[in-house]
């Protein structure tokens, strides 16, 4: 026949991913995998670090992208990018597990709102740089911060604790651990303020 | 506190870290629509969401993207995926493929794209029915224990072959713990507004014989509305209990009480 699967898009010209979004909701799988191919690795790192257990990490990613083929009604690209909503969903999702494991609770039916997260919204959206160098900017701001301030946001962003979970963890006075995270917060919004500038 | 104090927060809301009355303010102001602290916490989400980067970089297995695409498969509009590569060259005879063979394919290729749609929409509708009536039955089974359990509490209360007991607190400011104690129906716990309690421990009910150690009868956790209500057998003949005890135990209970008795009662 003359009918045959062809490359959805020209190559060499990538899609944005508000084109991949609008493709999904006309139910193109070829989106999904594109979106995969762009934030698999990525989304595979930040759950694994979480997870801390590689089938684990593998089952949540899946998940994750299945949540994103189903709720992609449900995803505003108007409000905000792809790329910190679909973070944000696999550390929700990730967290989720890490708090099932250690409190062996009953998995509750997490409904669609539980694990989709609020309007994220790019503070400067003409100024954004390329992921690759975002990340760098993050993980050299990171190591630039003292071990105990590094590991208190670690333990907030990786293992969803509070302030006085860290405090109780780290042995620290509750203020310590608060000034800490605040402080190490705010130059993450300046450093990347700067980087987009 | 106003949007300009709250704006030093955001970030550690978006983080999860913020608690108390410093989460409970910032929440009531994004729960005001067009609020100023809504965007800004909306900002805050993607400077955390950053913090993804940190994670150490790791090779997604090689399976996984097959996987993902194989569990979409049959909610795909498949017909998307195939488009004519080819255009029939003009300058041959057009005889093989004529105009109307062409249309009528396309008038396939919709009706099949639109009927692949009506039935991927069917069945989303049917997996959320499903979903629902699961979460009901659930809901059901745990109204039908709660109600098989309360008509259990409530038939040892009545019964008048069962002696009633007040276990009292050591601490004044605890509620008095009600126990009726039942030849063969087993003890019924009660008790009202007590405190919530962490998931690390569990209160803890004992029978103290006359001679030798306690001997535990249950484990118990108020519910959220601070209430108990529990039916526990009873193990030991009536007349050699001597008193009736709760303890705070670690999650899981004791061999043996670790705490002083918070709660009492004498029964011989």
């Amino acid at each position: 026949m003359l009918l045959a699967v062809v490359q959805p898009w020209p190559e060499g010209k990538q899609p944005t991913d508000a084109v991949l979004m609008e493709r999904i909701l006309q139910r193109d799988s070829g989106a999904l995998e594109a979106l995969y191919d762009r934030y698999g690795r990525p989304v595979y790192s930040l759950v694994l670090r979480i997870a801390q257990h590689p089938s684990s990490a593998e089952e949540i990613v899946q998940d994750v992208f299945l949540q994103l083929w189903r709720s992609a009604d449900r995803f505003q690209i108007s409000r905000g990018p792809l790329e910190p909503w679909l973070f944000t969903m696999a550390r929700n999702r990730a967290l989720d597990f890490l708090r099932l494991k250690r409190e062996k609770q009953r998995r509750r039916e997490d409904s669609d709102s539980d694990i989709l997260p609020s309007a994220v919204v790019r503070p400067d959206p003409e100024g954004d740089i390329d992921q690759s160098r975002r990340a760098e900017k993050i993980r050299a701001l990171m190591t630039s911060l003292p071990e105990a301030q590094r590991r208190a946001i670690e333990l907030a962003f990786f293992e969803g604790m509070s302030h006085s979970e860290i405090a109780a963890a780290t042995g620290e006075a509750l203020g310590t651990v608060k000034s800490w995270i605040r402080g190490g917060l705010l130059r993450l919004r300046e450093s990347l303020g700067e980087a987009s500038s | 506190m106003n949007c300009e104090q709250l704006a030093a927060l955001y970030e550690e809301y978006a983080l999860g870290v913020l608690e108390g009355e410093e989460r409970a303010e910032l929440e009531a102001h994004l729960a005001r629509p067009g609020d100023q602290c809504i965007s800004g916490v909306a900002q805050a989400r993607w400077v955390v969401a950053q913090l993804a980067h940190a994670a150490p970089d790791a090779q997604p297995p090689a399976t996984l993207r097959g996987k993902i695409a194989d569990a979409v498969k049959p909610s795909a509009d498949t017909s998307r995926a195939a488009v004519p590569i080819e255009k029939p060259n003009s300058s041959e005879p057009r005889a093989i493929f004529p105009a109307w063979a062409w249309v009528a394919a396309a008038a396939l290729a919709l009706i099949t794209g639109y009927t692949v749609r009506q039935m991927n929409s069917q069945n989303e509708q049917l997996a959320q029915l499903r979903k629902q009536m699961k979460l009901a039955t659930m809901q059901n089974q745990a109204l039908q224990n709660q109600l098989d359990l309360d008509r259990m509490v409530a038939m040892v209360m009545m019964s008048p072959d069962s002696v009633p007991f007040k276990l009292m607190p050591k601490d004044k400011n605890m509620p008095m713990v009600h126990a009726y104690l039942h030849p063969h129906m087993g003890v019924a716990i009660t008790a009202d507004q007590m405190p919530s309690m962490p998931s690390a421990r569990t209160l803890q009910l004992w029978f103290v014989p006359k001679k030798g150690n306690p001997v535990s009868i249950a484990i118990f956790h108020p519910d959220a509305a601070g209430q108990i209500a529990l039916v526990a057998p009873v193990n030991m003949p009536m007349t050699e209990i001597a008193a009736l005890a709760v303890t705070d135990e670690p999650a899981g209970g004791s061999p043996q009480p670790t705490t002083p008795i918070a709660w009492m009662a004498q029964v011989n």
